[in-house]
């Protein structure tokens, strides 16, 4: 190519004047630029209509047909679409998704932002909050399900809960404890509560079985025979109804057997009240005083042998949204704090401190002067986040176990069964993308909108 | 209204040995216009903002009037600052930038309105009130600004530079409307400055800092013509004062082949050789006879008055002279003169420690 062809030879700046008219370039020279700009646009142009024009419209035009691809069925797909269950649970769990996640991330990389703002190592605590940006979405999904398994032993944070709770709450000593056979006694809805009633002034006992020796706490001795009740007691002994080693008689105290301490003991009256209530002491007896000459049921409450606090389903259906909008949470934090920063460190600081000498309280400078000269970065963020939520996959998919898969469900999930992952419809999945799309439009527009202004300015 | 005390405040920020301001000691009295002056780096703003409350004092104390203020937050001085770059608020109107002050205090909104208008027709801010700040000069920004704190109606006014972003002509015209304002509420301000012509013209008593120390605090009468030493008779006055060595004669200083007399006293320990200073307008240029001798390298002529800009050799070093001549009736540039100074305004400094060592003049 000449020089020519590429850049047109620039007219004599002068002439134009001396003419006292622009000069007007002549139809074949126009032709020749408006080749020219196009030689420049083609590849751009060839790759986006490659790539996103021609992927677009064809899935608009899929989402018409039926799974084959070969019949036509019009609106059909869509009708299908807004009727099916699986679908409502995804826009219903999409809706939550756009509510919470962009506002929480938000506002944790605001608070972040600020509060980091202010001390040294700043970058250190940044870096951490940051760094999960770095991990990919599907080992963030592989690490938030290991963390929120239900099994204490497995789950962080199951294990953290029990073991928190476990300070706060007597653990039940004697779990799967259960009454001898035929000895007066019975099990009944966890509990274990004399067979019939039982006159003050006699004996009720408890031989157990079904508890470890090694379970035992240490300071059990052996079991002893009660004390004779007063005309107002009753009094007995609970204990583990099995010598180590075997031997003994069952339900009769014997040489070997210990002593339960520490069971919860309630005489309930016939009205169902509890008249009163004793623990048993290191060998396992217990005397229930102060009672109305008459006769109760004498029982060991269930909190004596229930299994314990074990912790919240997590990835059960009930809590399995939120378990995942956590940890879109955990990553994108990190995204809002960093864009928030930036917004931050290129604030006038004598704003601020012009505020605090007006008589402003720190938060009044936050309020009235840091967060409104933030707005136009709150929102790009927001609405950068809100485009990603709605579009959420990896972890959606990544997180539920197969039980709570239905109820975690996404658009974009949805929209990869149906069409991949076993609906082989590709005709539906086509019509949810066309959902998606039109969902994201009006926050791209918005964005576009305020980039396009932020760059006039 | 109230007094303003340092008490050997100290700014030492961490991390650096040298304090950015070293145990100043200075009392500005009520309604006085005080004006902080000094070389960039010098400590000045630190001062102010230190006074602000803006940077924490690490040692000694601040007085507003009767109060130890050296730990109280900024919002509870019950002061106000003009900002160098006057620090609008960009997303409030110039109506709500002044008044801001008197929403956060919970001032009634008619009792805002009022007070605002009162300090926009002072400032002639009327027809701008709806403005905001984006849509206004930066002689008007600055008029906002000064407005903002006049509303507050403070115990102690603060300026930092306000000037430094206006024109040449803008900021000769804005100076002496800040300082008439400031007389007309008598309200005590202190004022920063790096420019000694502002600090001469506005205040009422100036405070020269170098290196975080006070150099010397007092009238601008005081400082032109008593300067406490080598820096402060430097800095104060335009051209600057001519300052050299020259050895010490019986009876006085050798000024070339002349000897100035000085009193006895003033050299008992001043050694063989002092700095002395004269000012451009107190040196007396003859084209014959004694003095020192000069080479006249240029005059800059400014009608009525000129300088001449020369140089000589003491002891074998070479010293720039300046001397005011007049305009119509002066030396060329090649031209040889002698120069001596007029008796009364020599100026004697040590030589190590920079100290005057003449009692100051008092016609």
């Amino acid at each position: 190519m000449t020089q020519a062809a590429v850049a047109p030879p620039e007219p004599p700046r002068e002439q134009p004047r001396r003419d006292g008219e622009p000069r007007r370039p002549s139809s074949g020279s126009r032709w020749r630029r408006g080749l020219i700009a196009l030689a420049f646009l083609a590849p751009a142009l060839v790759m986006l209509g490659a790539l996103v024009v021609y992927p677009m419209i064809y899935t608009i035009i899929r989402s018409l047909y039926d799974r084959t691809g070969d019949r036509f069925i019009g609106w059909e797909n869509y009708v299908t679409m807004f009727t099916s269950d699986s679908t409502f649970t995804a826009i219903r769990n999409n809706i939550i998704w756009v509510l919470v996640a962009p506002i929480a991330c938000t506002v944790l990389g605001l608070i972040f932002a600020v509060l980091l703002d202010k001390i040294r190592w700043s970058y250190a605590f940044k870096l951490i909050v940051f760094m999960p940006m770095a991990i990919s979405m599907l080992a963030a999904g592989v690490i938030f399900r290991g963390m929120f398994q239900e099994n204490p032993n497995l789950g962080v944070v199951n294990a953290s809960l029990v073991a928190v709770n476990s300070v706060f709450s007597d653990d039940a000593a004697y779990p799967g404890a259960r009454p001898r056979e035929d000895q007066g006694i019975v099990a009944d809805r966890g509990l274990v509560a004399s067979e019939g009633e039982v006159a003050t002034g006699s004996t009720q006992n408890f031989p157990l079985v079904g508890i470890r020796q090694t379970d035992l706490p240490p300071e059990t001795g052996n079991a002893q025979e009660a004390q004779t009740p007063g005309n107002d007691e009753i009094s007995g002994t609970v204990w583990l109804d099995v010598v180590p080693g075997g031997g003994g008689v069952d339900g009769e105290l014997g040489d070997g057997k210990k002593g339960l301490p520490n069971i919860k003991v309630d005489a309930v009256a016939a009205d169902g009240t509890i008249a009163a209530s004793a623990e048993t002491d290191a060998d396992g007896r217990y005397t229930l005083s102060g009672l109305d000459p008459g006769s109760y049921r004498v029982a060991l409450p269930a909190s004596n042998f229930d299994e314990g606090y074990k912790g919240v389903s997590w990835l059960s259906a009930s809590f399995i949204t939120g378990v995942i909008i956590l940890s879109y949470i955990w990553i994108w934090a990190g995204f809002a704090m960093v864009m928030i920063s930036s917004g931050l460190s290129a604030m006038d600081r004598s704003l601020q401190e012009a505020a605090r000498i007006d008589g402003a309280s720190e938060w009044k400078v936050f309020t009235r002067i840091t967060a409104p000269l933030l707005a136009p970065v709150l929102i790009v963020v927001f609405v950068t986040l809100i485009i990603n939520v709605l579009k959420i996959f990896d972890l959606v998919y990544v997180i539920p176990p197969g039980a709570s898969k239905p109820a975690a469900n996404v658009i974009a999930v949805e929209m990869w069964t149906v069409s991949f992952g076993g609906g082989n419809d590709q005709g539906l999945g086509s019509a949810l993308v066309v959902l998606l799309l039109v969902l994201v439009l009006p926050f791209m527009i918005i964005n576009v909108r305020r980039f396009k202004q932020e760059r006039e300015q | 209204m109230a007094t303003v005390t340092f008490e050997n405040a100290t700014r030492l920020y961490p991390g650096s040995s040298r304090p950015a301001v070293d145990s100043i000691d200075l009392t500005i009295e009520d309604g006085e216009f005080l004006v902080l002056v000094g070389p960039s780096g010098c400590g000045k703003s630190t001062t102010l903002r230190m006074l602000a409350g803006l940077e924490e004092v690490t040692s000694g104390s601040i007085h507003i009037g009767d109060r130890n203020v050296t730990d109280v937050p900024p919002k509870d001085r019950d002061i106000a600052m003009v900002f160098q770059n006057y620090a609008l608020y960009p997303h409030m109107t110039v109506a709500e930038n002044m008044g801001f002050a008197l929403k956060i205090a919970g001032v009634p909104k008619e009792e805002r309105a009022e007070r605002v208008l009162e300090a926009a027709k002072m400032l002639d801010l009327e027809p701008y009130l709806a403005r905001k700040p984006k849509a206004l000069s930066g002689g008007q920004r600055q008029r906002v600004a000064m407005g903002r704190a006049i509303v507050r109606q403070p115990q102690v006014f603060l300026m930092d530079e306000p000037l430094s972003n206006l024109d040449a002509k803008l900021r000769v015209q804005t100076r002496t409307q800040i300082a008439s304002l400031q007389r007309r509420l008598g309200i005590t301000t202190v004022y920063v400055t790096h420019d000694q012509t502002e600090a001469l013209t506005m205040g009422d008593r100036i405070a020269v800092l170098k290196d975080g120390v006070l150099q010397q605090v007092g009238t601008p009468r005081e400082l032109y013509e008593a300067p406490t030493n080598v820096f402060v008779a430097g800095f104060i006055g335009s051209p600057a004062m001519n300052l050299f060595p020259a050895d010490v004669a019986d009876g006085g200083v050798r000024f070339g082949s002349m000897t100035v007399p000085v009193e006895r006293a003033s050299l008992a320990d001043a050694g063989d050789s002092v700095t002395i200073g004269v000012r451009p307008e107190d040196v007396v240029v003859s084209r014959t006879g004694e003095g020192l001798r000069v080479d006249v390298d240029v005059v800059e002529e400014l009608g009525a008055d000129g300088y001449l800009y020369g140089h000589t050799e003491v002891n074998g070093n070479r010293v720039d002279i300046v001397a005011r001549v007049d305009g119509r009736d002066h030396p060329d540039a090649g031209e040889t003169v002698y120069i001596t100074p007029e008796p009364h305004h020599l100026h004697v400094f040590d030589r190590e420690s920079g100290e005057r060592l003449v009692p100051p003049i008092t016609d």
